[in-house]
């Protein structure tokens, strides 16, 4: 397993001193080279449980295991430097860079970044943010391909962009970072039919000619059932079911208590 | 003649300070209120070393740099642990705490009696500058380095992280950049350079007392800045052109004394409300405060 998630336990306790259990003892693996999605009701602690796992979250028991190494207690920089790259939420571009900029702040290579080494080390910077330019162009070409409309755009602001381009746009971004694995929150939410087609082709792409592993959180089940290979259901604050995609999604305890069906 | 280099000097002293401002405020998006206080630690600092050592140049600006830098730690570890509105009132509270030393702490600070007689500061160890000719080439020789300095900082690949921490503090963690060590530097390099103004300031007047490093200079270095601009160099510089001009300019329309002070900080209270409510970027600049 890429990813193993052991016995994951927590809490919050409410203004009113109510204890509320959001995860009761989560286990979930994530196979290498493969897309598992995660499904669930609102607030059964899905994001919560991609927040744990990238560290922003850290007043949990149990254990994430990336890779043979455990992540508990480790700041979300150096989770993301171990190989986990992650879509948030309606997360976008960074507003006020430009795409091209977006593109550099991603990338693994960090050069350049501490203040004063473009006036010390002017050559080197300058040969390294010339290396990430071609990097970015390579990824949007790969992704968009040669004729793509982006390549034009890459000195553009990213308030320019439509929410689906941003949304297409940060998911091309995380190929910066050289991850082998990416947590990807609701990629299809708030985007257009012909969008979601180009996200599962991305999506795909990632995982078959990267070898990136995907886990993602969606609540579009039709796009769950097209893309994931495995999908865990998250209910009641256990995986109270795992296996194939569409094993899981037509179960009927699943379909009763989550698609309501 | 010797009054439009005193103007001068203080523009000077005024564009370091707004830059210095800028750097956190403007481009790391942490609103501060206590600039004043690492120019007044520069100032006393600056005077410790100028009295005690009669320090050359180079070695003053390096120490103030250095010392007032690390002031600056107290406030970046306050923002780790405060966000929004309550890193706003705890840089405040950093800034009462400091003015309120420097008056209380008599032995050391001489409190409101202030300190005279501060020796000017020696150019390679030998030559001790004094007179307005002399302050305005050197003041005049920092700014121009502090905007070269910021403007280089904007342009870098440090600078995109800072205006990426301004967009989306958890995403840029996410990307693996370590948003903390950014913003400290921020916090670092703005102090330097307000300790660096403070120095120069009372190795000019000579005479320094805590008056001249309160809450309110705080609040009128943020206010240039809004008034110029943030996020860019063009704004700080064109705010510390206006809030340092601007009084200047009502001298000549012949009010008495009382009444262009009042005036001032009339127009200088407008000037802001115009600003924030029709340009919020400053009449300069590039970005909005978020």
């Amino acid at each position: 397993m890429l990813l193993e998630i052991k016995d994951i336990k927590m809490s919050f306790t409410s203004a009113h001193n109510e204890t509320f259990n959001l995860l009761k003892g989560v286990d979930l693996g994530v196979e290498a080279g493969r897309i598992t999605a995660l499904v669930g009701g609102n607030g059964a602690g899905k994001t919560t449980l991609f927040n744990i796992i990238t560290g922003f979250e850290k007043g949990y028991s149990g254990d994430v295991i990336f890779e043979g190494n455990n992540l508990n207690k480790i700041s979300p920089h150096k989770i993301s430097l171990m190989g986990i790259g992650r879509l948030f939420q309606g997360g976008q571009l960074l507003e006020g860079l430009t795409l091209m900029e977006n593109m550099k702040v991603a990338s693994d290579d960090e050069t350049g970044e501490r203040p004063f080494e473009s006036l010390l080390k002017a050559r080197k910077v300058k040969q390294k943010e010339v290396a990430k330019e071609a990097q970015a162009r390579a990824v949007l070409e790969r992704i968009f391909g040669t004729d793509s409309k982006y390549l034009q755009m890459l000195d553009t602001e990213a308030s320019a962009f439509s929410y689906g381009e941003q949304r297409l746009l940060s998911l091309a971004r995380l190929l910066m970072g050289g991850d082998r694995l990416l947590l990807l929150d609701e990629p299809t939410s708030g985007v257009n039919p012909v969008y979601i087609a180009t996200i599962e082709r991305i999506i795909r792409e990632m995982v078959e000619k990267e070898g990136i592993t995907v886990l993602l959180i969606e609540h579009n089940m039709q796009f769950v059932r097209k893309i994931a290979d495995t999908c865990a259901y998250l209910d009641d604050g256990v995986i109270s079911k795992v296996g194939p995609t569409a094993e899981v999604l037509d179960d009927k305890s699943v379909r009763n208590s989550y698609l309501g069906l | 003649m010797e009054y439009v280099f005193h103007i001068a000097i203080m523009l000077n002293i005024y564009i370091m300070l707004v830059l210095s401002a800028n750097l956190t405020t403007g481009m790391a998006n942490l609103l501060t209120m206590c600039q004043a206080a690492f120019y007044g630690i520069g100032a006393y600092i600056g005077t410790f070393f100028l009295m005690q050592f009669h320090c050359p140049l180079v070695v003053i600006i390096a120490v103030v740099s250095l010392v007032t830098g690390l002031f600056s730690f107290v406030v970046s570890y306050a923002s780790v642990k405060l966000k929004g509105d309550y890193f706003v009132l705890a840089s405040m509270g950093f800034q009462l705490i400091v003015y309120t030393i420097l008056y209380n702490w008599i032995p050391v600070t001489r409190g409101p009696y202030g300190i005279p007689g501060i020796p000017g500061i020696r150019l390679f160890g030998i030559w001790e500058l004094s007179g307005v000719y002399a302050y305005f080439a050197l003041s005049l020789v920092l700014a121009v380095v502090a905007i070269l300095l910021f403007n280089n900082l904007h342009d870098s690949p440090y600078g995109r992280t800072l205006r990426a921490i301004k967009a989306d503090e958890l995403m840029v963690q996410s990307m693996g950049r370590n948003t903390l060590a950014a913003k400290a530097w921020a916090f670092f390099i703005s102090a330097a350079v307000a300790g660096v103004a403070g120095v120069v300031y009372a190795a000019y007047v000579s005479y320094i007392d805590p008056t001249s490093f309160t809450l309110n200079e705080s609040i009128f270095i943020i206010s240039a800045l809004f008034i110029g601009g943030i996020g860019n160099v063009k704004g700080p510089v064109f705010g510390a052109l206006f809030v340092v001009l601007l009084p200047e300019l009502l001298r000549f329309v012949g009010l008495p004394d009382a009444v262009a002070a009042n005036l001032r900080q009339v127009i200088y209270g407008l000037s802001l409300i115009l600003v924030v409510y029709f340009r919020p970027q400053g009449l300069f600049g590039k970005m909005v405060l978020k």
